[in-house]
């Protein structure tokens, strides 16, 4: 099997496993329960802890464990709502995951005042309009690192700079599951107060995610009790999958040169395809160009519809997306390809290789072989 | 004193020298559902009996679906002699109650004391002593209380109305085309309430539909043997036939010429497997291949009847229906876009069979070795009470 899906999963690696295995058989205890056992517990989770900060670039202090990515855009965006005096200006642009739309419609059932700011033909942020919108003032600005159907980098130095500017008193909350460790970011300098990263999408168990939150920031919990997570995600501590989360992030972040292999992967892919494919058109930016993200490639294939490709390719052993999987089941465009205007057959023909660690380039090549065939046979189909 | 069912039939009583055989089969329909319960289930003097369930009200409401019931009620049965225990069972069961009330009562042991309109009297007597909100009505009550004496006397008030039909497999076998939209599940189950055993056959377009559109008509075919028993699946590979029809013939009668060689296939696996009849969940006007011509057309391509119950029904009507028979939500999970590649335009709406006989010549000699290999290349899975049957999914 090649898998080319890992903007939906990516397949825990080997120390992930050990960590949850070991949690599991041997490290079971409660770690808030005062015995010994439990405080080696306590000690593994703030191990953990520290592992993802660094590869976060960021202080022990500043994470938060959660149950899933979604579950940390929740927080972020809900928690730091609560906290303003009043309806709230939310900024929000319009590529976004659902997870943050979900939390959004949330805030505006609140009575948050929420506008969404567009976006560019490549998937990027459009800068001028959300610097007139922050003009008219913004109490939160959500803005995603990398598109997880284009692969757009969005640039959150220049987001950042404009809240600086216009609103310093904004707060800028970054949907991070599709960046962290792909794409460097220094959440510090760039002066990000919330981030969001998920376990499973680097190579770590389902189940958990983080969020970074900025020292200084405060945010109102959405699950309160035993007052685990700072206060601000109660409930007992998925204490093997965090170890698990943690494993992951170091073995990930030790890999040398990941993003130019992953890149360089991609763009074989791309080549290929564009030789053997008349019409290929690519959704999101370039895919050599520096807003395009190493590891997402997603075209479409003139005359065949992604799904058809998608399980022509599956019958090849080959695994693809055809865009979000949460939202391959439904009917209907995603927001990422409203938000770059994308022509209804290139959103019906997208197709997304993305690849992880775990690729090597023969995963590309067959990709590419596979994908040149399933297009010859399927072509000649076209709805007429 | 116990609890009871009392279990009505319908017309089975009008069947003559065969109603040994359709009681017999009832009674053992009756038995298979209500044993999750526990049940004791016995038939007597023109009525199914069931005693020594766990769960009356369950039981009462599964064997309420049981094809061929009319209508379940819970009683109680107890000693005939003490009248008196019977009168305290009556204002028993009607303490609470408000509004009008009648009391019904039967009297089938003809040696009994008291005679029908006696029981009525004095139970209703009583019962009104009893209990101030209640007053009597005999035309048009809100409650009825039952009062029988057999050889035990049984008390009840109110019934589950049954699904009504025929006793399962007392009426031959039919092969529905499951597609996997709302209609056909439901014309599959009205068939089958008729007493008719049920195959089915879909059609499946591997790389058009997906694994999870096959996995949709498996659970719609689970979900229907709940009700219509042991249903065999076909899951037959279409593709090669669909791309042929697409590339040999004219697009406006893609979709017809498709549904003609889907009812050749369908056809040879119902007449390997003992079916007698088609059945499809076509409704005149609904879409281009379901107007009056278009299903003279698919008449024309099958040598079995071809049953439609829901010839005449509304869209509304049917959704009202797949409801009922818990099939809507499965039927409304959207995994088969991709067929649509297949779809004309522009379809005619008032095909000339002629015409459509000619446009099907174009598919050439291929279109026989195609066929058999569709029919000969189809998955059965069998599914029996809402499980899928141990060792059932597995090629022909």
């Amino acid at each position: 099997m090649r898998y080319l899906d890992n903007s939906a999963t990516t397949q825990p690696c080997a120390a992930a496993v050990l960590a949850a295995h070991e949690m599991l058989t041997e490290g079971w205890l409660n770690p808030s329960a005062p015995y010994a056992g439990a405080v080696a517990v306590e000690k593994r989770v703030a191990a953990s802890r520290e592992a993802v900060a660094r590869g976060l670039g960021v202080g022990a202090g500043e994470v938060f464990f959660t149950g899933s990515g979604t579950e940390a855009d929740s927080l972020a965006l809900l928690g730091s709502a609560e906290r303003l005096h009043g309806p709230g200006r939310v900024l929000l642009f319009a590529g976004e995951h659902p997870a943050v739309l979900g939390a959004v419609d949330q805030l505006k059932a609140m009575g948050h005042q929420v506008r969404t700011v567009g976006a560019t033909q490549d998937g990027l942020i459009d800068l001028p309009a959300l610097s007139r919108m922050l003009h008219d003032g913004a109490d939160l600005v959500s803005c995603m690192h990398v598109n997880n159907e284009t692969g757009a980098v969005q640039p959150l130095a220049e987001v950042s700079g404009l809240i600086q500017k216009i609103c310093p008193d904004a707060l800028l909350h970054v949907d991070g599951v599709q960046g962290f460790l792909h794409v460097p970011l220094d959440l510090a300098a760039t002066k990000v107060d919330l981030y969001a990263v998920s376990g499973h999408k680097v190579h770590g168990p389902k189940g958990v995610g983080a969020l970074y939150v900025r020292s200084g920031v405060r945010l109102a919990p959405r699950v309160a009790g035993g007052g685990q997570e700072g206060g601000l995600r109660s409930g007992t501590e998925n204490t093997a999958g965090i170890a698990a989360f943690a494993a992951a992030v170091s073995w990930a972040a030790a890999q040398e040169d990941a993003a130019a292999r992953l890149r360089a992967m991609k763009l074989r892919l791309y080549e290929r395809l564009q030789e053997g494919v008349r019409g290929l058109r690519v959704n999101g930016p370039a895919p050599d160009g520096s807003s395009a993200a190493p590891h997402i490639l997603n075209v479409s294939f003139p005359g065949v519809k992604g799904e058809v490709m998608l399980h022509a390719l599956e019958k090849e052993g080959v695994l693809v997306g055809t865009g979000a999987a949460c939202s391959s089941k439904k009917r209907g465009m995603s927001a990422a390809f409203e938000a770059i205007a994308a022509p209804k057959w290139a959103a019906d023909s997208a197709v997304r290789f993305s690849f992880g660690l775990m690729n090597s380039w023969e995963d590309a090549d067959a990709a590419a072989e596979a994908a040149l065939r399933c297009f010859a046979r399927y072509r000649a189909f076209q709805r007429r | 004193m116990r609890d009871i069912l009392l279990v009505r039939f319908g017309e089975v009583h009008l069947k003559g020298l065969n109603r040994p055989q359709f009681l017999r089969a009832l009674t053992e329909r009756v038995r298979h559902a209500a044993r999750p319960f526990g049940g004791h289930v016995w038939l007597d003097d023109g009525r199914i009996y069931i005693s020594d369930m766990d769960d009356a009200r369950a039981c009462a409401e599964r064997v309420s679906q049981v094809f061929g019931i009319h209508s379940v009620s819970q009683a109680v049965e107890m000693g005939k002699d003490d009248f008196e225990a019977v009168l305290r069972q009556a204002v028993h069961m009607t303490r609470g109650m408000t509004g009008s009330f009648k009391v019904k009562a039967r009297r089938a042991d003809k040696r009994y004391p008291l005679d029908s309109p006696a029981i009525c009297q004095l139970a209703g007597r009583r019962i009104l002593e009893a209990n101030q909100d209640l007053r009597v009505d005999v035309k048009h009550p809100e409650h009825v209380l039952e009062i029988e004496i057999r050889g035990n006397a049984t008390l009840h008030i109110g019934r589950i109305e049954g699904v009504g039909g025929m006793p399962m497999g007392t009426n031959g076998k039919a092969c529905l085309l499951l597609s996997g939209g709302i209609d056909s599940p439901v014309a599959g189950y009205m068939v089958a309430r008729r007493g008719v055993t049920l195959m089915a056959v879909h059609f499946h377009s591997f790389p058009y539909t997906s694994e999870r559109a096959r996995a949709k008509v498996i659970e719609l075919a689970r979900i229907l043997s709940r009700t219509c028993g042991r249903i065999e699946l076909y899951i037959a590979p279409f593709t090669d036939i669909q791309m042929r029809v697409h590339e040999k013939c004219p697009g406006a009668y893609g979709t017809l010429i498709m549904r003609r060689q889907m009812m050749r296939v369908a056809e040879r696996v119902a007449r390997r497997r003992g079916g007698q009849a088609m059945v499809t969940g076509e409704s005149i006007g609904q879409v281009a291949s379901q107007t009056m011509e278009a299903l003279g057309c698919t008449d024309d391509a099958c040598g079995l009847s071809i049953f439609r119950p829901l010839i005449g029904f509304d869209k509304s009507e049917i959704i009202a229906r797949a409801e009922a028979i818990g099939t809507f939500a499965t039927s409304s999970l959207p995994y088969e876009d991709c067929c649509t590649v297949f779809m004309p335009r522009h379809p005619v709406t008032h095909p000339r069979l002629e015409r459509v006989q000619e446009a099907e010549l174009l598919l050439g000699d291929a279109l026989e070795g195609l066929i058999e290999a569709s029919a000969q290349g189809a998955e059965r899975v069998v599914l029996c009470d809402g499980r899928i049957a141990e060792g059932g999914e597995q090629p022909q």
